[in-house]
């Protein structure tokens, strides 16, 4: 019988060091600000919006914002100021 | 999505089918393990309007579940930490080929047996570098796993590798993760079958004997660039997480991704080699990594002049897209083989020279550039190119424009055998370029 040892190939991630939770969610989107932030991938536009009107028909009050990017991922100026205007953010990787 | 949880709001992302492991592996190495998504069963990019609306209507449920709730369950991570592993066989080749089949199964290699990263083969290859064996390289991406220089040698061991390649390896290492926008990330993780190429210059290339000739191929003569170049990729794998399936998310794939490390034809250019374009000296080693997205043999029958030789390449260079959003850096990267260099050196064009000429000649059909994606939709037409709307189909394949945004988008690097086939590659973003003398 013969024993072989080796070392392990796989390096540990910088994101399991520095992982951080989800925030709590709303209880419900009534009277708040939903943001639908589009990367520009074709088709994702479409999604997006649909879910937008689903959610304003579940929810009394429901705002949404459509946000327009030029690529993948979308620009920081915008992911600021969906985060700074809206009370949750959907998005649709779509690629 | 994982930036705007980490500014304090709640997002969640709609993932299309084939991406829930790709949704599942970025939320781990972008340190948000638990962030929520709801699946749909297609690609959007793709479908019809109506079945975009079909698929997206099926799961509004999920939707407004994970909008206002938070699971309290953590996703569980299946990433084994193991220091070491034993396997037991009748004998040492039985053992070593029980650790290939757990390893293939864990997609820790690439297909091809995997020599055993022992304590001893480690300790060897760590004598091939003054770095002590906790030296953090760099974070790699696109998972950003902790490059250390002992985990570069546990992955050039199972490739082969020698004492000797390890400044390489762990300089190509580096410079991945200089590479654009975070590493290239964005490219690596792309559908597109992005794939990085490395080149060699200075006098290390000779001392180890890597092929500046017909080097981009199999067999005996490119044992080093074979092995050198698997050592990076089986790095890219378990320090970078590049996972088919899970952030290498190829539609079809390469053969490029069996990545290659070659070193340029110095001795047979008519120019300075790439690296001192780059800053260095031409008797300091560097390597330089390019990413690419196809290949294209560029076949001159006969052709002398200078001119004539640069417009068959300029020809081949239309070969590849090119995006009309903003900031697109699209490049193509020329392995020119001396049998071209040296003619359009000889007549009086320096390599600057001949990139100009190259880019003066590199037009093609914006109509038929432009067709593999429709341009209505308000985000993928750039501001500057909105004036294209206004044209009829017909007048768009009759405008002709560069292919590229100028010379410099252009990198000729000389390197193969006598005749006058040169390679050119779709590429970008812009090469990096590492000095291999600091980790010897």
């Amino acid at each position: 019988m013969y024993t072989l040892e080796v070392f392990n190939p796989v390096a540990q991630q910088r994101g399991t060091l520095t992982a951080m939770p989800i925030n709590p969610r709303p209880s419900s989107l009534s009277n708040k600000t939903l943001g639908l932030l589009w990367s520009g991938t074709h088709g994702g536009d479409v999604a997006l919006k649909r879910a937008g009107d689903l959610l304003q028909e579940r929810f009394a009050n429901l705002r949404v914002h459509f946000y327009a990017g030029s690529g993948y991922p979308a620009a920081p100026p915008m992911v600021t100021q969906a985060a700074e205007e809206c009370d949750v953010v959907i998005g649709a990787t779509a690629d | 999505m994982i930036e705007i949880e980490k500014m304090g709001k709640p997002a969640v992302p709609i993932v299309s089918g084939r991406f829930e492991e790709d949704a599942i592996a970025s939320a781990r190495a972008f340190a948000m393990p638990d962030l929520q998504f709801v699946i749909v069963p297609r690609i959007y990019r793709n479908l019809a309007h109506d079945e975009c609306i079909r698929q997206t209507e099926a799961v509004i449920d999920d939707l407004v579940h994970v909008l206002t709730n938070r699971d309290d369950h953590k996703r569980l991570s299946t990433i084994e930490t193991a220091d070491r592993h034993r396997f037991e066989g009748a004998d040492r080749y039985d053992a070593v080929l029980q650790m290939n089949e757990d390893f293939i199964m864990r997609d820790w290699g690439d297909g091809f047996p995997l020599s055993p990263a022992t304590g001893q083969a480690v300790h060897e290859l760590m004598q091939g570098t003054s770095l002590a064996p906790d030296h953090l390289v760099c974070d790699m991406p696109p998972g950003f796993g902790l490059a250390t220089v002992e985990k570069i040698a546990i992955n050039a061991a199972m490739a082969g590798a020698k004492p000797a390649h390890m400044p390489v390896i762990i300089a190509a290492v580096q410079a991945l993760s200089q590479l654009g926008s975070h590493g290239g990330k964005s490219l690596l993780m792309s559908t597109s079958c992005h794939a990085p190429m490395l080149v060699v210059n200075g006098p290390i290339a000779q001392d180890l004997g890597l092929n500046p000739g017909s080097g981009l191929g199999p067999g005996r003569d490119n044992r080093v660039n074979i092995t050198i170049g698997r050592a990076f990729s089986l790095c890219l794998r378990n320090l970078g997480y590049w996972y088919p399936g899970q952030m290498d998310m190829d539609t079809i794939g390469t053969t490029r991704k069996f990545v290659h490390c070659l070193a340029e034809n110095e001795a047979m250019s008519p120019w300075e080699p790439y690296h001192v374009d780059k800053g260095f000296r031409r008797d300091e080693s560097a390597i330089s990594i390019f990413v690419t997205d196809g290949e294209l043999d560029v076949q001159d029958q006969g052709n002398t002049t200078a001119e004539g030789l640069l417009k068959t390449i300029a020809y081949g260079c239309t070969f590849g897209t090119r995006s009309l959003g903003e900031g697109h850096r699209a490049e193509r990267l020329i392995f020119m083989p001396p049998d071209v260099a040296r003619p359009v050196g000889a007549q009086g064009f320096s390599k600057r020279g001949a990139k100009e000429f190259i880019h003066l000649h590199a037009n093609a059909s914006l109509g038929k550039m432009i067709q593999y994606m429709p341009l209505e939709g308000e985000a993928r037409v750039a501001a500057n190119w909105k004036w294209l709307e206004t044209l009829s189909e017909q007048e768009r394949l009759d405008m002709t424009v560069p292919v590229l945004e100028h010379a410099e988008r252009y990198d000729i690097v000389v390197i193969g055998a006598d005749r006058a086939k040169t390679l050119v590659m779709p590429s970008g973003p812009s090469s990096v370029t590492v000095g291999i003398d600091a980790y010897r």
